[in-house]
């Protein structure tokens, strides 16, 4: 017993060894000179023990690091919040209510599971455009924000939750939409937050559509870095001080939410 | 149309002005963007888009020049990353610039789309003051839909110590190249280096011309060079490659001075853009050369290629934008030659410019203007998009994969014939 | 007639209200686009999207001849047939190895779980210039070089290594949070199940094989689901990975990666094709996930059927 035990935490040690591999490395230049990252020889310590990488970074006007950090972040709120709202009614409906319409609607949002909106992006691109939201926040969010995913996890959740709750309350005189934001969300903040660190993680890291959409006023973080490690010179330092600071707002945030996805899930299970 | 990784100015080619790290320094025109220019409110409103330079000041520049035309309020955007993606993408809709810049001045489809403006008309006084090879790059079917701004190119850099060292001359020919990349290899320095692929990507189209062919036949029906000298030129670079010469990977892509200034190879193929870094590194000790002749009927060859301003065809304001092209790429010179020199080494589009400056009357500046007009080559304007993908992943597949060439071009002349027959209409 | 419409106390406009916003987003930013999909497809339509040469299915034929489209469905294949079962393995495997630990288990949970935080860009960032740069510096060729070997090209192409980087990269990025959804799967088992089966003196493997994984098994079902759709959409990763501004090496080209660059390339923009490639894409989606219902239909009525 106590030998498996021990051979367990070495092999979780290990493992968490490989899996915090690229965190270190990513630290490590981006507090180091060019020269030191592309010597022959690997080094396995940082040679740059201030911020000047991160000044220069600042400075960097093509880059536009604060720019982009600003607008993923709106984005993904924005993102994470209308998706959240939409598809929580809309899941809450389809598990709901049992009629003809109801079915077909629930077959449609498991179709569209299936058939991944990346895939349309040309004429999805030029009605956005003909809306005239290229290069603003509407134009990322809201075309990105229909996710049958979450409409389908919600729905999931809202089949095991009980419904003698929302018979009381109807009875007590309260409309579907009373019940609804008054007695079920409030009864369901495990689920949304599961289902929210999901699509913000989506909505963080994305990059194809945020890339036809976003332009100068607009460029998110992920196609920021994109085109600084493809269209420039390659300056590793600040290219990889840029990455720290994309990586770490989300790596809290993540810390923090994750007990939340674990209960969510739980709660709810995949099915 | 154009095939970016086959073509001179080629995606990277782009970038890879970007990358010119080394003329930071040479700004001392910088301004503040967007100085105040006279509002009337009676002006028309253009927008203008260019692709990211990577030489400081180019985009302080060309604010600069937009701000002081006076017939219109021109408004810069500059579009780093994938431009043409970007571009393409946004000249299908309503928010699509009215003068733009782009590669061999417009694509085939693009003039098809009737999305190009002809332009025929505001150049045709000043057709023979400009760099012929690129006026008939730029002419489809006798007409011209874009004004040439600057000529770019690709050459190659080597080491002029390490050759004299070992007693040998600079390589005219592909067997001599490889002779000399073996022979001044070492643990220290490679031997020829030109992309993190094996120079597969850029030197695509090169072994057509470099083995004595062209791209397509004179009625543009059908591809040209599907013979035994272009598949052995193809053999001869894949054993150049397994022989260990060449080097397959650098601190940058072949279209950075990186490796050539970090000493990571003693060849190198690259852009004329990346001259003052090299110059600055290693002073007098390089020279430059055309990739050379492959095999018996092969010929040196460097190609080229020039960004063109285009005229929005379904623009709001036609007129205007023509007016605003003219002025800037046709009538003010001092402009263009500014725009060629003051920030990295292109040559200028009008010959006549070119002759003036200084960059190009001696050393390596002259001999590579002097190649452009010699042993240039560019991409036939009916060497589509399809055509190139088809065309790198069957030379990928010879030189990488080690595919016989025979069957990895199998299907090639059909495809080839198809595309053309669709293209002619 | 309009009683029955609204339903009880109007239930049926109530119905209405909460579905509404979902699907006409969907309608406008999913369905829309779709069917202009189809309808480009048979077009001959370059650099336009008010195409006027009708071409019937050419489009199609030219796809399916493509030997760079029919290339892309066989990394797609290739790609899933690594990264599918490795992921749910190593997932699964992680989810069983935290389970039974007392002391430290949030630590090594959050340990595995962050680089779910991590983008694909980020990630593609990292293991293209700092683990496999064909360089000298990459830290991979730097140990293989420090052991008397020579620098390895990992992502130049000929010799299949690019795999490794490719898999190893999103397995890195995904196996976290499918830790995390099987994590939950396990805490749904009833406790009581295991201690009946201690009982019966069940242990270790036989545990694994007659209680946990059948117990798992509509999570396993819904992550393998998931992974297989993740993988079909596979792009950032290889894009930023491989390619460089508006060009892309013709291997290791998944099937969005190469409608990318036929619809949006910066050598063509042929919407026809693009969306051709878009309704094939789709058809086979379609068909699979039908295939899949059927088969798990098929289960759960035998399985219903058996419980009688």
């Amino acid at each position: 017993m106590k030998a498996t035990s021990i051979l367990r935490y070495a092999l979780l040690v290990v493992l968490s060894a490989f899996f915090l591999l690229p965190f270190y490395v990513i630290v490590r230049n981006a507090f180091s000179t060019q020269a030191h990252i592309t010597s022959p020889r690997w080094q396995w310590l940082p040679n740059v023990h201030d911020l000047s990488n991160l000044t220069s970074l600042l400075a960097n006007d093509s880059i536009g690091i604060g720019r982009a950090i600003v607008n993923s972040a709106a984005t993904a709120a924005l993102q994470t919040a209308l998706t959240v709202v939409v598809s929580l009614m809309a899941g809450y409906a389809l598990a709901r209510w049992r009629h003809r319409l109801a079915r077909v609607l629930l077959g449609l949002t498991v179709f569209t599971l299936m058939v991944p909106a990346s895939m349309t992006f040309v004429p999805m691109f030029i009605m956005t455009a003909q809306f005239g939201w290229v290069d603003t926040y509407r134009g990322i969010v809201i075309p990105a924000a229909f996710s049958a995913f979450a409409t389908y996890l919600f729905r999931q959740f809202f089949l095991d939750f009980p419904v003698e709750l929302e018979d009381a309350a109807l009875v007590d005189g309260c409309s579907p939409w009373g019940v609804f934001w008054r007695i079920v969300v409030p009864n369901s903040t495990g689920i949304i937050a599961a289902v929210g660190t999901i699509v913000l993680m989506g909505a963080w890291n994305a990059f194809l559509w945020p890339s036809l959409v976003g332009r100068d006023e607009s460029r998110t973080l992920q196609v920021a870095l994109s085109q600084f490690m493809t269209s420039q010179g390659v300056r590793l330092p600040e290219l990889f001080m840029g990455t720290l600071i994309t990586v770490v707002p989300m790596l809290i945030v993540f810390l923090f939410l994750q007990r939340y996805l674990v209960r969510g899930f739980t709660t709810s299970g995949l099915r | 149309m154009i095939n970016r990784r086959s073509l001179l100015l080629s995606g990277g080619g782009l970038a890879a002005a970007a990358t010119l790290a080394a003329c930071g320094d040479n700004n001392p025109l910088d301004q503040p963007s967007g100085s105040a220019s006279p509002s009337t409110g009676e002006k028309p409103a253009l927008t203008q888009w260019y692709h990211e330079y990577g030489e400081a000041g180019v985009k302080e520049a060309v604010e600069r020049y937009a701000s002081e035309y006076a017939d219109a309020s021109v408004k810069v955007q500059w579009t780093p990353g994938e431009y043409m993606q970007i571009l393409g993408a946004a000249l299908l809709t309503n928010e699509a610039p009215d003068v733009f810049e782009y590669e061999q001045g417009g694509s085939l489809d693009m003039i098809r789309g009737g999305q190009l403006a002809d332009l025929t008309e505001i150049i045709a006084p000043v057709r023979d003051q400009f760099n012929q090879p690129v006026i008939e790059r730029f002419t489809f079917q006798d007409k011209i839909y874009a004004i040439p701004q600057t000529i770019d190119m690709q050459l190659l850099y080597y080491r002029k110590s390490l050759l004299e060292a070992k007693g040998i001359q600079p390589p005219t020919t592909f067997d001599e190249l490889v002779a000399a990349a073996q022979a001044v290899k070492s643990d220290d320095i490679g031997g020829f280096f030109a992309g993190n692929d094996s120079g597969v990507g850029v030197l695509g189209t090169i072994f057509i011309w470099a083995s004595g062919h062209d791209q397509l036949n004179a009625d543009r029906t059908e591809a040209a060079f599907l013979t035994n000298e272009f598949y052995e030129a193809l053999v001869a670079y894949r054993e150049f490659v397994k022989s260990g010469a060449v080097v397959s990977g650098a601190s940058n892509e072949w279209y950075g001075p990186e490796a050539f200034v970090n000493g990571e190879a003693a060849f190198q193929w690259g852009g004329l853009w990346s001259l003052p870094a090299i110059q600055e590194a290693h002073g007098d000790d390089f020279g430059v050369l055309a990739f050379p002749a492959i095999g018996a009927k092969g010929r040196p060859v460097v190609p080229f290629g020039a960004f063109g301003a285009c005229v929005n065809a379904k623009g709001k304001n036609v007129a205007a934008a023509t007016d605003f092209v003219k002025w800037l790429w046709i009538d003010q010179e001092d402009k263009q030659i500014d725009f060629s020199t003051a920030y990295g080494t292109h040559i200028p589009a009008k010959d006549a410019l070119a002759a003036k400056t200084e960059q190009f009357k001696s050393g390596p500046g002259a001999d590579a203007a002097r190649y452009v007009a010699e042993n240039g080559f560019s991409n036939d304007i009916m060497w589509s998009g399809p055509m190139g993908e088809a065309y790198n992943a069957a030379v990928n597949n010879v030189i990488v994969g080690g595919q016989d060439p025979v069957d990895a071009f199998a299907g090639f002349a059909d495809l080839a014939k198809q595309e053309l027959a669709k293209l002619a209409g | 007639m309009w009683q029955r419409l609204r339903g009880h106390q109007g239930r049926n406009l109530w119905f209405l209200v909460f579905v509404a916003p979902f699907f006409v987003g969907l309608t406008i930013f999913v369905y829309v686009p779709v069917v202009w999909s189809a309808y480009l497809s048979f077009f001959e339509a370059r650099n336009t999207i008010k195409p006027t040469r009708f071409v019937g299915l050419e489009n199609y034929s030219y796809l399916l001849h493509d030997k760079l489209f029919l290339n892309s469905l066989a990394v797609f294949v290739v790609f899933a047939a690594f990264i599918v079962p490795l992921t749910y393995v190593c997932s699964l495997a992680l989810a069983l190895l935290l389970d039974n630990v007392r002391w430290g288990q949030a630590f090594f949970r959050s340990v595995f779980f962050i680089p779910a935080s991590v983008s694909y860009v980020v990630a593609a960032i990292v293991w293209r210039l700092a683990f496999f740069n064909n360089a000298r510096f990459g830290l991979l060729n730097s140990l293989i070089r420090a052991s008397g070997g020579e620098s390895v090209s990992w992502l130049g192409g000929g010799n299949g290594l690019y795999w490794v980087a490719l898999v190893s990269v999103r397995l890195w990025l995904q196996v976290g949070f499918y830790m995390i959804l099987l994590i939950a799967g396990l805490q749904r088992i009833p406790q009581d199940t295991y201690e009946a089966a201690a009982l019966d003196g069940a242990t270790g493997w036989r545990k694994l094989r007659y209680i946990t994984l059948p117990q798992l098994r509509p999570t396993s079902v819904a992550v393998i689901m998931l992974l297989l759709i993740n993988a079909f959409q596979a792009f950032d990763e290889f894009y930023n990975m491989l390619g460089s501004i508006g060009s892309y090496p013709p291997y290791a080209r998944p099937p969005l990666v190469h409608l990318y660059l036929i619809s949006f390339g910066g050598g063509q923009q042929n919407l026809g094709v693009g969306g051709a490639g878009t309704m094939i894409l789709a058809a086979i989606i379609v068909c699979f996930s039908l295939a899949q219902n059927w088969v798990l239909g098929r289960e759960e009525r035998r399985e219903r059927k058996a419980l009688r």
